[in-house]
């Protein structure tokens, strides 16, 4: 009897790989590639160290979240977002509402509207609770530093961010319920996964929904409008370079030792002048001189002289040659022009 | 130019003219003859330095417009005893400020008060108290506001006192 077609007859129970780069799995050695561009991102347009992460930056996050990803419209229109967290000074109210107002100042619907709870609960963050006591200094990051005389390198530490949990409502306020439908849509869709991400200064922070809320004034003698509230949890945390630590490391020193070839006492020198002629013969090419003192011999000028060589004793030595008594000191010439005469002198230095 | 809309409601008993009459004579009492003075600090909300996430200022962040004194009816209710911390740390200050100033003045000042603006109150020749508006009674169309319904000259401003910390004068 044949097998249903829905059954599978080859099933690899090999694991794949984890990514690309690791055919055989993450090896535990190398940073995986994602994990490096997360880094970048934490530490892009600063230092080698995060920036802060504090509760202003939290809140902005959450309005960026706001303003972007639960962008809603109804008939082509946005339904705008009052782009501020809203807080007790009044006249900021309608400084950042006034370009959707009413003749009486008051806020023409439909919009939305983030109100944060004051408190700031510890978090839940599962990520961070609980696993370093003691605001304990750990490890970033090793910078090589280099200050014009030593290399070495400087420990940047840090301690484990603190898990916050702020609770923010989402008030959406209309006059249409395809305006709420919309909006509903929008928020559910984003957090069908239960979580979802705002961005803040390289940080993925993960956010759920809590609950949502109706508080709708449907009486039959007042103003009647819808007005819902979507609680969101913001799983966050705080970082703050007021508590970084950087310290120095090992560094190494250059010592750079410099001295002369000779046992020298004194460096007073004394110095003459031998010019070693040569005939307009072209078999006139070489020069001899026997020498009483100890000399350094060194090119000054030439004359119809297109290379020359220095033999002492028969060897042929490089410049500065150094001359001891009864050395025979041999130049050999190429002229420029053969046919007509050269010459060469050297300063003798004397070596005392 | 917006539309206008003449206005014949009582008008057998009373009309425009009767209107201006009632209220130069108001202005006339409360201007002349009881002169509460105030100084109004409209808060310049273009100028101001905010904060990108709050929309805060810090107390020397604020920028005002000129400074207006204006005349208004005054009413400050009793001082409030309160504690912030359940009993502790003891608070006492001045009860809330209520304005009925009419809309004349200060259409002839060229001013408005809205909602988050500052007022100054001089309460004696050194202590000057400060309020904030928490209503700037901008909708005046009861009929408590106008004369026998025929149009509303006034409006009812309801202040809340502020300490130094939020504002403290120029």
């Amino acid at each position: 009897m044949a097998l249903p077609k829905k059954i599978k007859k080859n099933i690899n129970i090999t694991p794949g790989p984890v990514q690309g780069h690791y055919p055989y799995g993450y090896n535990g050695i190398v940073t995986p590639n994602r994990r490096e561009e997360l880094s970048d991102l934490i530490s892009e347009h600063g230092t080698m160290l995060p920036k802060s992460v504090l509760h202003a930056d939290l809140d902005r996050g959450m309005l960026d979240f706001v303003k972007d990803d639960l962008r809603t419209s109804v008939s082509g229109k946005r339904v705008p977002v009052i782009d501020r967290i809203l807080t007790l000074q009044r006249w900021g109210e309608f400084s950042k509402t006034w370009s959707f107002s009413d003749n009486d100042k008051n806020v023409s619907l439909p919009f939305v509207v983030v109100v944060r709870k004051p408190e700031v609960q510890p978090g839940t963050n599962p990520a961070l609770q609980y696993t370093i006591p003691d605001r304990k200094q750990f490890h970033y990051a090793k910078v090589p530093t280099w200050d014009g005389n030593r290399k070495g390198y400087d420990v940047y530490k840090i301690p484990q961010p603190v898990p916050v949990d702020i609770i923010y409502d989402i008030k959406i306020v209309c006059n249409r319920m395809r305006e709420l439908n919309q909006f509903n849509k929008v928020v559910l869709q984003k957090f069908v996964s239960r979580q979802a991400y705002t961005f803040v200064k390289g940080h993925y922070i993960p956010m759920i929904l809590s609950s949502v809320g109706d508080e709708s004034v449907i009486d039959t003698e007042e103003r009647r409008y819808y007005q819902q509230n979507y609680q969101l949890q913001l799983q966050g945390f705080l970082i703050d370079e007021e508590e970084f630590e950087v310290t120095p490391a090992v560094s190494r020193v250059v010592t750079l030792l410099g001295g002369e070839n000779r046992n020298s006492k004194v460096n007073d020198t004394v110095s003459t002048k031998t010019k070693f002629e040569f005939g307009s013969s072209p078999g006139s090419t070489n020069s001899s001189k026997t020498y009483v003192t100890n000399v350094d011999l060194s090119l000054i000028r030439s004359s119809n002289i297109q290379n020359y060589v220095i033999l002492i004793n028969g060897n042929q030595v490089d410049e500065p040659a150094m001359v001891s008594p009864d050395d025979v000191v041999t130049v050999w010439i190429t002229k420029v022009t053969p046919t007509d005469p050269a010459w060469i002198t050297f300063q003798e230095t004397i070596v005392r | 130019m917006a539309k206008k809309i003449p206005i014949t409601r009582i008008s057998k008993f009373f009309g425009s003219e009767d209107f201006s009459l009632e209220q130069d004579i108001g202005m006339e009492w409360l201007h002349g003859d009881m002169h509460f003075t105030m100084v109004l600090f409209r808060v310049d909300k273009k100028l101001s330095d905010v904060d990108d996430v709050y929309g805060e200022s810090g107390v020397e962040e604020i920028r005002y417009h000129p400074p207006v004194e204006f005349n208004a009816q005054v009413e400050i209710a009793d001082p409030q005893n309160k504690s912030y911390a359940g009993g502790l740390v003891n608070n006492m200050e001045p009860g809330n400020m209520t304005l009925n100033v009419y809309i004349k003045h200060l259409d002839e000042l060229g001013v408005d008060i809205s909602y988050g603006d500052y007022i100054g109150y001089p309460e004696t020749e050194t202590v000057m108290r400060y309020y904030v508006v928490a209503n700037d009674g901008r909708v005046t169309s009861d009929m408590k506001h106008s004369i026998g319904g025929y149009k509303a000259f006034y409006r009812t401003i309801l202040c809340s006192f502020v300490n130094e910390n939020e504002f403290k004068g120029i």
